[in-house]
């Protein structure tokens, strides 16, 4: 039996299965759930290991609320988001900031074609992401689901359960926000600030 | 109105965005998902969906020994307070007052007339 042999069912539906034992239901829930929790986390963090740890906790914490779920109150995907994006800002708010300097970063010896510009690349990603984690959550949330998932300022309202204006004003602060917090670092980064 | 320098252009802010949602992202691997299934079975209710574990308080109810027992304990806290109450009553109801807060104070102190010789000296 293929893994995501309920493809037809939604989220609710299967794991409402889940809840009264159907084993298939959790298949088809983890292939279509995890790849996406993970690539969330993998943006988020940066470290694939750190971002399969993040998926799994997710989804166990999907599997113990199933009994419990109320079908109609939340969507499984917003639910699992939300929670994703929670673990995965508690692990880069716990991370030791490097405190080191763009132009203190020692070049290296052979440098490969390329190698310099990697690192500002990574650079560049670590300090939006650790702003980011700074954020209120609703900010954050609003910022990843439009620049990481390509989503729409109305598919935001829905998945926040707030307004299209209210949507533009938190990517707004949110943008400002991260603009205050990398203030100084712009030009270091690659970028006209 | 704010300096520019108070209000600065997020402009850049999004590029950053675009570009961090852009960077390429691994495939999760067969072990991620192995480690998911096994989860999901550890935490799968049985079928039928009764649950495995109960509320708190029904374990603890059970715990003790079931509702027959709880029973038996209320109908022997009950008797204890009727035994209790009847066996004061033999001495009379005044004698719940010497066990009173008052006349105790009162009487370590040596006080009397409310205490109003203490507080006039």
């Amino acid at each position: 039996m293929p893994l995501d042999a309920r493809s037809d069912d939604d989220d609710a539906a299967l794991l409402a299965r889940y809840a009264r034992g159907d084993a298939a239901a959790a298949r088809a829930l983890t292939v279509r759930l995890v790849p996406r929790a993970h690539a969330q986390a993998f943006r988020m963090l940066g470290d694939a290991a750190e971002a399969e740890d993040v998926a799994q906790e997710a989804m166990v914490r999907l599997w113990r609320v199933a009994p419990d779920w109320r079908a109609g109150e939340a969507q499984v995907t917003t639910w699992l988001y939300r929670v994703v994006s929670n673990l995965c800002t508690d692990r880069l708010r716990k991370r030791p900031r490097s405190g080191v300097a763009l132009d203190d970063v020692a070049e290296p010896m052979d440098p490969a074609p390329g190698a310099e510009d990697k690192m500002q690349d990574d650079a560049r990603r670590d300090a939006l992401r650790g702003a980011m984690a700074e954020l209120p959550e609703r900010q954050r949330l609003a910022l990843s689901l439009r620049h990481f998932d390509g989503a729409s300022n109305p598919e935001i309202a829905e998945t926040l359960g707030v307004s299209v204006e209210a949507v533009e004003s938190l990517t707004a602060r949110a943008k400002r926000a991260l603009a205050q917090a990398l203030k100084g670092r712009a030009a270091a980064l690659g970028y006209k600030g | 109105m704010k300096r520019p320098s108070e209000q600065p252009d997020p402009d850049w802010i999004g590029d950053m965005l675009d570009d961090l949602g852009k960077a390429p992202v691994p495939d999760p691997s067969g072990d991620l998902v192995a480690r998911v299934l096994a989860d999901a079975e550890a935490h799968m209710p049985p079928p039928g969906g009764v649950r495995t574990v109960p509320p708190v308080w029904q374990r603890v109810v059970q715990g003790i020994g079931g509702w027959g027992v709880i029973g038996g304990l209320v109908a022997a806290t009950v008797a204890g307070f009727v035994v209790g109450v009847g066996t004061l009553d033999g001495t009379g109801a005044d004698a719940l007052w010497t066990l009173g807060y008052d006349a105790y104070y009162d009487a370590e102190l040596g006080l009397d007339a409310f205490g109003w010789a203490l507080e006039e000296g």
